[in-house]
């Protein structure tokens, strides 16, 4: 036994030095790290929000901090709105959540969060009324829009000879194999409706269903891959697998365009996609008026300008534009004053129409 | 073919395996120092500042420390409660057992996120708040199958006449499990620790559900996927995760090197020590061997 | 006799963590299949709609043959591709087993999304290969190597899982007797006839297990599919992710993960019936 046990005691020691190093750290924090999560904690000391990840910078919330330091901003992160939906939905306990507009409606019918009283917020009158509407639900405003942007379509002009002009153009053969449409059956569903001017794709009959059905199928020779993050596409363009990609945001663009990749923002004939996201406040807050603060924070013009510099999106307040990067105002056309009407805004959408997009777009997936 | 040429021949091999593993990590950690922001060729120059970057956030080193937390503890957990099951299931023969062992290998079956999805809301009812340990408690359900089964496979070639012989010669059944038992399938206890803790470092999809406010490497690193520009702050952080466990192997081989000075003359043969299968060498054995012992060793249990 | 009371102790662990957190919530599960929406009190009746809804698509099913497919291929060739490096480790790497064993398995500490990126820029149209490639004059205009197709998502699953699937083998290897194995050759076998007839039917218990690690998970797979498959390597793994972190329909996903659970439970008891898992496992 004796030459087993010096192995044995060996791993006995690596193993040992490895607990030794990682084990108290576990033991000793639970309380302040592992289990510090979502308790409810008496009194206004903290305000817990679900958000993005990255919208936790400090300079989007400047005057809630000076206005109370004390209090401790807690950040859950989702990466899907389902997921947020999900979470809320089993009872985890915020204050402040963040989902985008084609969700609100399904927050609102569940009784997940509260009407806002639109008054008790100094910058609401800035906020552009057509991005206010999406967060209005039977006469009361439950979502306070803050950022938003375009979803276009992105060209590497040193590939393609013809840079398509319009969502239909996508179809063209000329972009066999080099096309790349986002993995998600909402997106595939207005893309494919814009495209065959079919005027609102949130509510579809079974007739435009089959069309809609049918148009997609017909792009799959053009597809090379479905994209599912912007990291991910922003490689595929840069890289040249991807020549042409739909429904792709503005930072990819403006982060394409600043590593040196030849890229064009196509604004296409039947108007651009946009999308908006904005805050609600959790029909079980704890700290309701801390939400009011927070929220009158994120709306001041110079933390939704901070917003618009760092991230290249838009956001819902009029005059944050004035403060924001020139180049950003010209290429959310800001400068044109019909480009919101033009714009194709994702509007909330029943769940039931959600699972039937959903198999419709698994269907054309998994077609041979 | 010779001996020494399949021997050469599998070293080759394994090499190139290594290169295969490795060449992609070399990679991520040349554009972790690239000043482009896109994971693409040509480069664009040298910098630091991702690591600047990383340095200036601290939510993404906290979610790589509660990652690290996070594996070790719950593989220490799932080792410990999947080892013990593992030593009951392959001694004891019961009503119930290929039940049971079919109960314990279903969680490898389960997609992950709907074993999420079941777990959260499962907590949701009992009021449980989210946090790691949520996490943590799942990790250990996802890990269980896999440390049976590496556990087991040991297992299955030690003779459970060596504990028997202990107990004869006065040592208790714990006594003769810690003295014994533990010693000979300690390999597979670290392979097991070992797969799980990576299992755990990597997993996201349950994850996802059952994390609260406090993130791990995987569900930080699925937030900022959205972000572009954020991707090489990650990739940084994943050159110093691949700097770091280079470190732990080299500092596991220094230790090794250690133990082996100051214990003159040994010789390593774990694998073919023969105490250690309980078996005599005889030169009589037929090498069609695969019926060996079956049979011949009657279980702990009687 | 008196030992049999440490059984309880040895097995109530395990009953008591996977009743909780595993059975509890599978059952859960099941109850959910059956149910008209995911969430609120008028969702909360017994309907057999999705029961109609899975059977009633041909898609679905048809998909789970082509999953298991895939999730097989990947198995086997990553058993292939990991033994020889498992016998490397028990056999030839002496005093630094453990070592390699780490070196073997940090790789997969590293994000697999990360790694992925980073065969994009081995195999992509900019990449080194294809840099390589056009230097050469064997291409004009590059494109992706087996980058978007089902071959790329089997490449990329073996390349992932084969350190999982190194490990069983390892610890199976590690328990043969070398006395075994030098008795084979004092008896005249030569290195392949000792191979076959004594260490490969001696580390089947290994393999048994680093199949179980492999097939069943890569089946749920679908990160994998979704970066590496293009329009053609979708996995089920997909649609059931796409139910529950897209549509938010848990009854159909749940219905559609209860039909991978029974499907390869099906598959095991063949399996298990086929090579007889029971001879090695109580051996």
């Amino acid at each position: 036994m004796r030459r087993h046990t010096k192995l044995y005691n060996r791993i006995a020691f690596v193993a040992a030095i490895w607990l030794a190093i990682v084990l108290p750290a576990a033991c000793g924090q639970p309380a302040a790290e592992m289990g510090a999560a979502p308790e409810t904690q008496a009194g206004a000391d903290s305000l817990t929000i679900l958000d993005w990840a990255g919208y936790d910078a400090p300079e989007f919330w400047t005057q809630f901090a000076q206005a109370y330091p004390d209090v401790e901003v807690d950040y859950t992160y989702f990466e899907q709105d389902a997921d947020a939906l999900a979470k809320l939905q089993s009872g985890f306990q915020v204050d402040l959540l963040h989902p985008c507009s084609s969700w609100w409606g399904l927050y609102v019918d569940a009784g997940l969060v509260q009407p806002i009283d639109t008054s008790r917020l100094k910058n609401w009158p800035d906020v552009v009324p057509e991005m206010a509407k999406l967060g209005e639900f039977d006469g009361q405003q439950y979502f306070v829009p803050w950022d938003w942007g375009y979803e276009s379509i992105l060209v590497r002009t040193d590939k393609v000879e013809e840079i398509p002009a319009s969502w239909a153009d996508l179809w063209d053969p000329a972009y066999a194999g080099r096309l790349s449409i986002p993995d998600s059956a909402e997106v595939a569903q207005v893309m494919a409706a814009v495209a065959l001017d079919i005027p609102n794709p949130w509510q579809t009959t079974p007739e435009e269903d089959a069309l809609i059905k049918q148009k997609l199928l017909d792009i799959k020779p053009n597809v090379l891959t479905y994209w599912t993050d912007a990291s991910e596409l922003s490689q595929m363009m840069a890289s040249g697998d991807v020549w042409v990609a739909a429904s792709v945001w503005t930072d990819t663009y403006s982060q394409l365009m600043a590593d040196g990749v030849p890229v064009e923002y196509v604004d296409p004939a039947e108007g651009r996609l946009g999308w908006v996201c904005g805050y609600g406040i959790s029909s079980n807050a704890q700290a309701p008026d801390l939400a009011y603060a927070y929220l009158d924070a994120i709306l001041d013009p110079e933390s939704s300008a901070n917003l618009s510099n760092q991230f290249y999106y838009g956001t819902s307040n009029r005059k944050a534009f004035e403060l924001a990067d020139p180049a950003l105002v010209s290429l959310f056309k800001l400068d044109q004053p019909d480009v919101l009407q033009q714009t194709v805004f994702y509007q909330t959408m029943s769940a039931e129409h959600r699972q039937k997009i959903t198999e419709m777009w698994d269907e054309v997936r998994l077609a041979p | 073919m010779t001996a020494r040429a399949w021997r050469s021949l599998n070293l080759f091999y394994v090499t190139l395996a290594a290169v295969f593993l490795y060449v992609p990590l070399f990679l991520l950690i040349v554009f972790s120092f690239n000043d482009g922001a896109t994971l693409a060729f040509p480069l664009s120059g040298f910098t630091l500042k991702w690591y600047r970057e990383l340095w200036d956030t601290p939510e993404l080193l906290r979610a790589a420390w509660n990652s690290v937390l996070l594996g070790a503890v719950s593989s220490v957990v799932a080792t410990v409660i999947g080892a013990m099951a593992a030593v009951g299931l392959m001694r004891f023969r019961f009503a119930g057992r290929n039940l049971l062992i079919m109960a314990a290998m279903l969680p490898l079956v389960v997609p992950s996120v709907v074993l999420g999805v079941t777990m959260l809301m499962g907590f949701a009812q009992i009021n449980l708040p989210l946090s790691l340990w949520t996490v943590g408690m799942g990790h250990v359900v996802i890990n269980l199958p896999v440390v049976i089964l590496i556990v087991m496979a040991r297992l299955s070639g030690l003779d459970a006449n060596l504990e028997e012989a202990a107990m004869d010669l006065g040592a208790t059944y714990l006594g003769a499990q810690w003295r014994v038992t533990l010693p000979l399938t300690l390999p597979a206890l670290f392979a097991a620790f070992l797969t799980s803790f990576t299992t755990s470092f990597d997993e996201f999809a349950l994850t996802f559900f059952l994390v609260g406010s406090e993130p791990t490497l995987p569900t930080y690193l699925y937030s900022q996927l959205r972000f572009p520009t954020r991707l090489p702050i990650v990739v940084a952080m994943a050159s110093v995760v691949i700097v770091g466990s280079f470190l732990t192997v080299v500092f596991t081989e220094w230790l090794r090197r250690r133990g082996e000075t100051q214990q003159t003359n040994r010789v390593d043969s774990l694998a073919g020590d023969p105490a250690i299968d309980g078996r005599r060498p005889g030169p009589t054995m037929r090498p069609n061997a695969p019926a060996l012992g079956r049979g011949s060793t009657p279980r702990g249990g009687k | 006799m008196r030992q049999r009371r440490w059984l309880i102790v040895l097995m109530s662990p395990l009953a008591l963590w996977l009743g909780l957190l595993f059975l509890a919530p599978l059952a859960t599960m099941v109850v959910f299949t059956f149910r008209a929406g995911s969430f609120g009190p008028e969702h909360d009746v017994f309907t057999l709609e999705n029961y109609r809804t899975f059977f009633g698509n041909p898609t679905y099913s048809r998909l789970l043959l082509s999953s298991a497919w895939i999730s097989f291929v990947a198995s086997v060739l990553s058993i292939l591709l990991a033994y020889p490096v498992a016998y490397y480790l028990a056999f030839q790497a002496g005093a630094h087993r453990l070592t390699l064993l780490l070196v073997i398995i940090v790789p997969a500490w590293i994000s697999f999304l990360l790694r992925v990126f980073a065969w994009k820029l081995i195999l992509g149209s900019g990449g080194l290969l294809n840099i390589v490639l056009m230097a050469a004059g064997l291409v004009d205009e590059p494109a992706p190597i087996l980058l978007y197709s089902r071959s790329a998502v089997i490449v990329a699953l073996v390349y992932s899982y084969m350190p999982f699937v190194a490990l069983p083998i390892f610890v199976a290897l590690q328990r043969i007797d070398r006395s075994l194995i030098e008795a084979a050759s004092d008896l005249g076998g030569t290195g392949w006839q000792t191979f076959r007839d004594v260490i490969l039917p001696l580390s089947m218990p290994g393999v048994a297990a680093a199949f179980f690690l492999i097939f069943i998970p890569t089946l749920g797979e679908y990160v994998t599919p979704l970066l590496l498959g293009g329009t053609e390597g979708l996995m089920f793994g997909n649609v059931i992710q796409s139910q529950f972190a897209r549509a938010l329909n848990w009854p159909l996903g749940s219905l559609m993960s209860l039909a991978v659970l029974l499907f390869t439970l099906a598959l095991l008891a063949v399996f298990v019936r086929l090579v007889r898992l029971e001879d090695w496992v109580q051996a």
